[in-house]
C-alpha cells in the first residue's frame, strides 16, 4: 500500500533558475515544467540528459504552468533535438501565447545572431503535442498513469497559468504551484491556492519569500509619474515587458490610463513592439473566458472588447516604431534585455538622460535586467551588441560567386533529373514552402508571370477556395479623391533605392527569418557582434510588475494550504531557508516531511497510504445521527466489516493498477449488535472562537464580556482558551453556569 | 442500477428515487424547463418561454414546484426557448439557487433578452420583467467553461460542446454516483464555425434529450447548401426579392457565412445586395469575433490570419427606413417565425408579387406565420387583419442545428443509456422517435433501455439504488480488512462522499480540530 513518490529537481533549486523538476508518481513520470534560461545554458540540458539517461523515454507527461520562456522555454529543444515524445498538458492560453513567446524569442535571436539551437519547425511540433484543458477540468491518465487524474487550476500571473493537482485515487493529492499570484488584477483573478487545502504532498516556490511589494496603487502611480515626466521633458519610455504575458496587464492599463481625459497622457504616443504584437493582441481579445470576472462582466456589459486599444499602436519592427511620433512610451520584449527590440532601443535610448527606461522584471541572474536592478545606480554597462547587417564588398562578392557555383550545380543536376522547370522559379517555390507557419512571418509570395491574386489568401482563407484563373496582369489601382484633388501617396515622391539584383536572391533558410523587407529580395546577411560600453544616463527604474504573490502572502496561504509534506523549490538559498524555517515554526511539519532539494537532488516522498473501501449498509445507515459542523456533517459508526463473497480481498488495488475487468469485491460495513458497543468517549469538534460564542451568549440574554482573553458571563462564569484549542468552563455553581454550559455545547459538533 | 423499489420513506436524501418532471417542452416545442431531483437535490434545467403564446401563458409550469428550494439552475444556450424565462425566474420568485451558463451564452442572453422586451407587441403592464430585471438578473448568472466542474453542495455538472449554436452546452451532472446527461439542443454535424456536440467519454445512467425532428433525417449539408444557394439564384435572377426570416442569432450567422462565400464565387451576383436587418446581431457580432474558443478547429485557426466574422457582400440594414425597394436583393431578417416586426412586415409588402420567393430556413412553432405559411396557403392574414393573396414562392430548407434521427439514434447507441427521456418535440414527432427507439432495441437482448416521453407537469420515477461507500483512513485502516473486524471512528459526510477516520487522524485529514471542555465548579 505505498505510493512511490519521487522528486528531483533538474534546474530550479536553491537558485533562482527556471524551473524543471521531474515527479515520479508510482511508475509514472511527470515532467514539471521545463524551463530554459535566457542564456540557452546548456547546463540545463545536461542536467535533464544526465539525469535523462535512463529518465527522456520515461518521461510520460509532461505539465506546464505558464507561457513564458522561463517555464517551458526548453520544450522545443526537448521535442526537437533530444526527441522526446509524450503528450504535454496545458491550459488554452498557455498552448497559444507560448507559442507566441517562442516566435518572438527565435525572431529576436534570429535577428541580431546565427541561432540554430531549435527550429520554428521545432516549435511548431513540440506544441503539436499539447494536450489543451481548461481550468477545473479533470483528465484521466491512461496506460501506466492509470488511476492518476491531473487538474489544472487558475494560478494567476500570466494568462492560462496553472496550478496542477495531480490526484490519485480521489485522495492522494499532489499539488504543483509556483509562481503563483493570489491578488486579483486588471486582467485575471488571483489564484485560489487555499481551496486546495490539506494536500498530500504540495511543491512550492520560495522565490519571493523575502519580497515586500509596494501597493497596487502606489505602484501603479509610480510607473504613471514616471512616464508623465520623461514625456513632458521630451524624452523616450522604455518599458521592458515579456511578449504575451505580463505585457497584457501592462498593456491594457496603460490603454485606460490614456483613455482617461485628464490624465494628460492622449497628447503622446505609446506603442507596443515585439515580433508577434499583432497577433498576441488577437489572441488575447478571444481569451476573455479565462481572464478576470471583471473583464468577461465589462465585455457583456458594453461589447467592447478590453484588448480592443484605442491608444497602443501595434509594431512589428523598429521601422514600425519610427513611424509612431516622438515623445513615445514604448512596451518592447523582451523583459530581460538579452535580446530582441527592448535591447536593440535600450542601446539607443540609455545614453540620453532625457530618456527613461523602466523594468518591469527581476528576471533570471546573469540576465542585463537583473544586473541592473541589483544596481540602479550603474553608471555605464558593457554590452555585447549584435546585429545583422548586410554583406559588402568582397564579401557580397564571395557570397554571390558561392552562390552562382551553387546555382549552377543545381541546374545542373536539374537538367539530370530532366525537369525543364526553370531552377529559378522551381527554387523559390521551395524556399517559400520551407517557411514555417509563423504567423508573424508573412510568407513571402512567389512572383508569377500570370496573374495569381487570390491564391496566398485563398489558401488560408476561413471561405471556399474560389476557382481562379491565370491570367494577365493588369491591375487598377484605384485613385482617391477629396476636395483637394488626387490624394499624395508618398511613397510616389521618395527616391527609390534600387532594388538587388535578382541573381543575388539567397537560397540559405536564415533569410527566410527576416520580415523587415516584404516583397523585396532579402539581402544576404551576416552577424556581428562587437562589445560596447553603454552610459547609462537615462533614469532607470524598476517598478515590480512580476505579478507574484509576496512574503508575507506565501506564508499565510501556506499556513491555510497545510500540506502534509511540502518540497521548496525555485528560490534563492536565502529565501529557500526563511521559508523552510517558517514552515517548521508556523504550519507543524516534522522534519522528515519537508524538502529543500538541491538540483540533481533525487529525494524520495514516498509514504505509506492507508486506504481501502468499504460499503456501509442501510441498518447501520439508519442508526446513525449526522452531527453538523462546518460544510460536513460528521457521526460515530461502531461497525463490524463483513465480505460478501469469497473474494479474498478488498483492498482497492493501489499499486497493482488493476483492470477494470475484475471486479473487486468491497467488504460490507455492518452495524455492531448494540451489546457489543464498548463505547466510546465523547469527542468535541469544532470549538467555537470565543467571540462567536459571545454573539450566542448575548442573543440568549446573557451578558458576557472579554476581560484580559477570558469571557465573562454575568460576572460569574468565565471561558477561556486554553493550550490546543481546550476550553475551560469556570464558575460558581449557578442557573447561569448550566446555562453557559449548555450554549457551550451546542457550539460543538459533539459524537 | 436502477431497480424498481415499491416503497419510498424517510427524507428525501435517503430516498433512491429520481423524478424528471417537464414544466416546459414536454410533448412540446418551446418554454424548455425540467425538473430534476434526486437525494433531496432539486436541479432546474432551462428556463425558457414559448413563442408561440404571449405573456404569463408563454411561462413553463412553475406554479407546480416551489422556487425557493432549487439548488441549481443550468441554462444551455442562448434561444428564447431555454432562457427566455430566466430573467422573471430570478427576479420575480423565490429563488436563491445558484444559476450557470457558459461564457457566451451569458454575452448574447443579455442583448437578445433585452432585444425580447422591445420588440415584443405586449403592452408594457403584461410584461413578464423589464430591462432592469434583466441588467439585476446578469450579476446573479455565473458562469462555467466547456469541461470545467463545478460542485454545488454535491451536485458535481460539467458541460460538453453541443454544436446547434455559439456557447450551446451539453450537461453532465453526477449526483451521489448517478450520472445524467441533459442535451439542451444538439447537433452532430460540424458546420462551418461550429464543431459536432461532443459524445462524452462516461456514459450517462439517465439521459434527458431532444427530439424535435423525431424520426426525420435531414439532408447532407452539401445538398441543402446548393439548394438554399440555387433558390436565392433563381428568385434573384427572376428579378425578385427573396426574403429569408431567421432568428437574428445562432443559425443566422451560419447562413450568413454560406451567402458571403457563394457570391464572392458568383461575380455576376455582385450588384444584387445582401442585406441583414438586424440590430441585436450587429451588436452580438463582438460576442462571435471573441468567444473563438467556443468555435471549432477551422475557425480556430483562423483567427490568427483574419477575423472570419467580417463579412464581404453583406450589408447591415439599419432600419426599413434606410431601406431603397428598387429591384432584387436578399434580405435576412427576423423574428425567424414571422410572428411580427421586420420579417412580417416584408412579408406583408412582398408576398402578393410572384417573382419573390421566401426562404423558411429555420424550425417554426405551431401557430406561427412561418409554421402556417408552409402548408401553402392561398391567402394569409395581415397583423392588422387584412386578407392578401399569397403569389411568392415559399420554399423550406431547414437549417435548424437539431439533431436528426440518424445522429440520435447514434448518439444513444453509443452511449447505451439504460434511461432515456425526451423532451422538446412535438406529440407526434416525440411519439415516433420514441416508436423507433424502441423498435431498435426490442431484439437486443444485452441492452434493455426504457425510453420515456412525459407530458408537461407529469413525472417521470426512476429508482437508483446509491451504494453508500465509504473510505477508511489513517489510522484505521493501517491493517487490511478482515472478516468480523470491529471498526469504530469517526464518520464524516461531505456532498455524497463518505471517509471513516479514527478521532485523532481528525485534524490531518480535515480543516476541522477536536477539543475538550474543561469544568471547573466553585461552590
Amino acid at each position: 500500500m505505498t505510493s512511490i513518490i519521487k522528486f528531483t529537481a533538474l534546474s530550479g533549486a536553491h537558485d533562482e533558475a527556471p524551473p524543471c523538476y521531474l515527479l515520479q508518481v508510482d511508475d509514472f513520470c511527470f515532467l514539471l515544467d521545463c524551463g530554459w534560461d535566457p542564456h540557452f545554458n546548456m547546463a540545463t540540458v545536461e542536467s535533464v540528459k544526465r539525469q535523462a539517461a535512463w529518465h527522456l523515454h520515461q518521461i510520460d507527461a509532461v505539465l506546464l504552468s505558464f507561457p513564458d520562456q522561463a517555464h517551458l522555454g526548453l520544450l522545443p529543444y526537448l521535442m526537437g533535438p533530444m526527441e522526446l515524445k509524450c503528450p504535454v498538458y496545458a491550459t488554452v492560453p498557455v498552448y497559444k501565447m507560448g507559442q507566441m513567446f517562442m516566435y518572438d524569442l527565435y525572431q529576436s535571436r534570429k535577428n541580431s545572431e546565427e541561432f540554430d539551437l531549435f527550429t520554428l519547425d521545432d516549435v511548431d511540433k513540440a506544441f503539436d503535442n499539447i494536450i489543451q484543458v481548461k481550468y477545473a477540468q479533470t483528465v484521466q491518465l491512461k496506460g501506466k498513469g492509470h488511476g492518476l487524474t491531473i487538474t489544472a487550476h487558475a494560478a494567476g500571473h500570466m494568462v492560462g497559468g496553472a496550478m496542477w493537482k495531480i490526484g490519485k485515487d480521489e485522495e492522494e493529492d499532489i499539488v504543483y504551484a509556483i509562481d503563483y499570484n493570489h491578488k486579483k488584477e486588471r486582467h485575471l483573478d488571483g489564484a485560489l491556492l487555499e481551496s486546495l487545502s490539506r494536500p498530500h504532498l504540495l511543491i512550492t516556490g520560495a522565490y519571493n519569500a523575502l519580497s515586500v511589494q509596494a501597493r497596487r496603487k502606489e505602484r501603479d502611480q509610480a510607473l504613471l509619474n514616471n512616464i508623465l515626466t520623461t514625456l513632458r521633458r521630451d524624452g523616450n519610455v522604455l518599458i521592458a515587458v515579456d511578449t504575451a504575458g505580463r505585457v497584457l496587464e501592462l498593456s491594457q492599463l496603460l490603454d485606460q490610463v490614456w483613455r482617461n481625459q485628464e490624465s494628460g497622457l492622449c497628447a503622446y504616443s505609446i506603442a507596443l513592439l515585439s515580433n508577434v504584437s499583432y497577433n498576441v493582441i488577437e489572441f488575447a481579445k478571444s481569451q476573455v473566458e479565462w481572464m478576470s470576472d471583471k473583464m468577461s462582466r465589462m465585455f457583456e456589459e458594453n461589447r467592447s472588447n478590453p484588448f480592443q486599444f484605442k491608444h497602443v499602436t501595434l509594431c512589428h519592427s523598429l521601422a514600425d516604431l519610427a513611424q509612431v511620433r516622438e515623445p513615445k512610451a514604448v512596451l518592447a520584449s523582451m523583459s530581460d534585455l538579452e535580446c530582441g527590440y527592448s535591447r536593440d532601443l535600450f542601446v539607443q535610448w540609455a545614453s540620453n538622460p532625457k530618456n527613461s527606461i523602466i523594468l518591469t522584471s527581476r528576471t533570471a541572474p546573469g540576465c542585463l535586467t537583473h544586473t541592473l536592478v541589483s544596481n540602479l545606480k550603474l553608471p555605464s554597462v558593457d554590452l555585447e551588441v549584435r546585429k545583422r547587417v548586410c554583406l559588402e564588398g568582397e564579401e557580397l562578392e564571395a557570397f554571390k560567386t558561392k552562390e552562382r557555383e551553387e546555382k549552377l550545380a543545381n541546374e545542373a543536376s536539374e537538367k539530370e533529373a530532366e525537369v525543364y522547370e526553370s531552377s529559378d522559379e522551381e527554387m523559390e517555390t521551395g524556399d517559400h514552402q520551407a517557411t514555417p507557419t509563423s504567423p508573424s512571418l508573412p510568407p513571402r509570395v512567389p512572383k508569377h508571370d500570370l496573374m495569381m491574386v487570390e491564391e496566398a489568401k485563398a489558401r488560408s482563407s476561413f471561405f471556399k477556395q474560389t476557382k481562379s484563373y491565370p491570367m494577365f496582369l493588369c491591375r487598377e489601382d484605384k485613385t482617391s479623391w477629396d476636395e483637394y484633388g488626387e490624394a499624395i501617396r508618398h511613397e510616389d515622391y521618395q527616391p527609390k533605392d534600387l532594388p538587388p539584383p535578382q541573381e543575388t536572391l539567397p537560397m540559405d533558410t536564415e533569410a527566410e527569418g527576416d520580415d523587415k523587407s516584404e516583397e523585396t529580395a532579402v539581402p544576404p546577411t551576416k552577424c556581428v557582434s562587437q562589445t560596447v560600453s553603454i552610459n547609462v544616463r537615462c533614469s532607470l527604474s524598476f517598478i515590480d510588475f512580476e505579478g507574484l504573490s509576496d512574503g508575507d502572502s506565501v506564508k499565510r496561504i501556506l499556513s491555510i494550504v497545510k500540506p502534509r509534506q511540502l518540497i521548496l523549490v525555485h528560490g534563492s538559498p536565502d529565501s529557500t531557508n526563511h521559508l523552510r524555517d517558517f514552515s517548521l515554526s508556523s504550519l507543524g511539519l516534522a522534519k522528515g516531511k519537508l524538502f529543500t532539494p538541491h538540483v540533481g537532488e533525487c529525494l524520495d516522498a514516498s509514504t505509506e497510504s492507508h486506504i481501502y473501501q468499504v460499503k456501509l449498509t442501510d441498518s447501520l445507515m439508519s442508526a446513525v445521527g449526522f452531527s453538523q459542523a462546518r460544510d460536513s456533517e460528521l457521526a460515530w459508526v461502531d461497525g463490524n466489516v463483513q465480505f460478501t463473497s469469497a473474494a479474498p480481498s478488498g483492498f482497492k488495488g493501489q499499486g497493482e493498477g488493476s483492470g477494470d475487468g475484475v471486479q473487486q469485491r468491497t467488504p460490507l460495513l455492518n452495524a455492531l449488535p448494540h451489546n457489543q458497543v464498548k463505547g466510546h468517549p465523547s469527542v468535541f469538534i469544532n470549538p467555537p472562537r470565543l467571540a462567536d460564542f459571545k454573539q450566542v451568549l448575548n442573543k440568549a440574554g446573557l451578558q458576557a464580556e472579554f476581560s484580559g482573553g477570558v469571557l465573562v458571563c454575568n460576572k460569574c462564569v468565565a471561558v477561556r482558551k486554553g493550550e490546543g484549542g481546550k476550553i475551560k468552563l469556570e464558575g460558581t455553581v449557578c442557573e447561569e453556569y448550566y446555562k453557559v454550559r449548555e450554549l457551550l455545547y451546542e457550539q460543538f459538533a459533539i459524537i | 442500477m436502477a431497480k424498481r423499489k415499491a416503497e419510498t420513506s424517510g427524507p428525501a436524501e435517503e430516498s433512491d428515487l429520481l423524478t424528471i418532471r417537464p414544466l416546459g417542452a414536454g410533448q412540446e416545442v418551446g418554454r424548455s424547463c425540467i425538473m430534476l431531483e434526486f437525494k433531496g437535490k432539486k436541479i432546474m434545467l432551462d428556463c425558457g418561454i414559448h413563442p408561440g403564446l404571449s405573456g404569463m401563458d408563454a411561462l413553463p409550469y412553475t406554479d407546480m414546484i416551489d422556487a425557493e428550494d432549487i439548488d441549481l439552475l443550468l441554462i444551455t444556450h442562448f434561444h428564447l426557448d431555454h432562457c427566455g424565462a430566466l430573467p422573471w425566474f430570478l427576479e420575480k420568485t423565490t429563488f436563491k439557487g445558484r444559476v450557470f451558463m457558459t461564457h457566451a451564452t451569458k454575452a448574447i442572453y443579455r442583448w437578445l433578452l433585452s432585444d425580447y422586451i422591445k420588440v415584443s407587441n405586449i403592452s408594457t403592464d403584461h410584461m413578464l420583467y423589464s430591462e432592469k430585471d434583466l441588467e439585476k438578473s446578469m450579476d446573479k448568472i455565473e458562469t462555467v467553461n466547456f469541461h470545467q466542474e463545478v460542485d454545488v453542495n454535491g451536485v458535481k455538472f460539467w458541460c460538453y460542446h453541443a454544436g446547434h449554436v455559439l456557447g450551446a452546452a451539453m450537461v453532465m451532472m453526477e449526483i451521489a454516483g448517478v450520472k445524467i446527461l441533459y442535451t439542451g439542443d444538439f447537433s452532430r454535424v460540424e458546420d462551418r464555425h461550429l464543431m459536432a456536440a461532443e459524445i462524452p467519454s462516461v456514459s450517462p445512467d439517465l439521459l434527458i434529450t431532444e427530439s424535435t425532428y423525431g424520426t426525420h433525417v435531414h439532408e447532407k449539408r452539401d445538398i441543402r447548401e446548393a439548394r438554399f444557394t440555387g433558390t436565392i439564384h433563381d428568385i434573384v435572377a427572376r428579378g425578385g426579392r427573396c426574403l429569408i426570416p431567421v432568428f437574428a442569432l445562432g443559425r443566422a450567422q451560419e447562413l450568413l457565412l454560406i451567402l458571403d462565400e457563394y457570391w464572392a464565387s458568383h461575380p455576376e451576383l455582385h450588384d444584387i445586395p445582401i442585406y441583414y436587418a438586424s440590430s441585436l446581431a450587429k451588436k452580438c457580432m463582438a460576442v462571435y469575433q471573441t468567444y473563438i474558443g467556443a468555435m471549432n478547429e477551422n475557425i480556430r485557426r483562423q483567427i490568427a490570419v483574419s477575423n472570419p466574422f467580417v463579412f464581404k457582400h453583406i450589408s447591415n440594414l439599419k432600419s426599413i427606413d434606410q431601406f431603397d425597394d428598387v429591384g432584387p436583393c436578399v434580405i435576412m431578417a427576423s423574428p425567424g417565425m414571422m410572428q411580427s416586426g421586420l420579417s412580417r412586415q416584408l412579408f406583408e409588402t412582398w408576398c402578393t408579387d410572384k417573382r419573390n420567393g421566401v426562404i423558411v430556413a429555420g424550425y417554426c412553432v405551431e401557430g406561427t406565420l412561418a409554421k402556417f405559411v408552409l402548408s401553402e396557403p392561398s391567402e394569409i392574414v395581415t397583423l392588422s387583419g387584412q386578407k392578401l393573396p399569397l403569389r411568392m414562392s415559399v420554399d423550406y430548407i431547414s437549417f435548424s442545428a437539431h439533431t436528426d434521427y440518424e445522429q440520435t439514434s447514434e448518439f444513444i447507441r453509443i452511449l447505451k443509456p439504460p434511461h432515456v427521456v425526451l423532451v422538446h418535440g412535438e406529440q407526434n414527432e416525440m411519439a415516433r422517435l420514441r416508436a423507433a427507439l424502441v423498435r431498435e432495441y426490442e431484439d437486443n437482448e444485452e441492452i434493455n433501455m426504457e425510453i420515456h416521453s412525459p407530458r408537461n407537469t407529469q413525472a417521470v420515477e426512476l429508482y437508483y439504488r446509491g451504494e453508500k461507500m465509504a473510505k477508511v483512513m489513517g489510522s484505521l485502516a493501517t491493517k487490511p480488512p478482515h472478516e468480523g473486524q470491529t471498526l469504530s471512528g469517526v464518520l464524516i459526510k461531505r456532498g455524497f462522499n463518505y471517509h471513516l477516520i479514527d478521532p485523532a487522524d481528525l485534524s490531518s485529514y480535515t480543516e476541522l480540530t477536536t477539543s475538550s471542555i474543561q469544568q471547573v465548579r466553585a461552590f
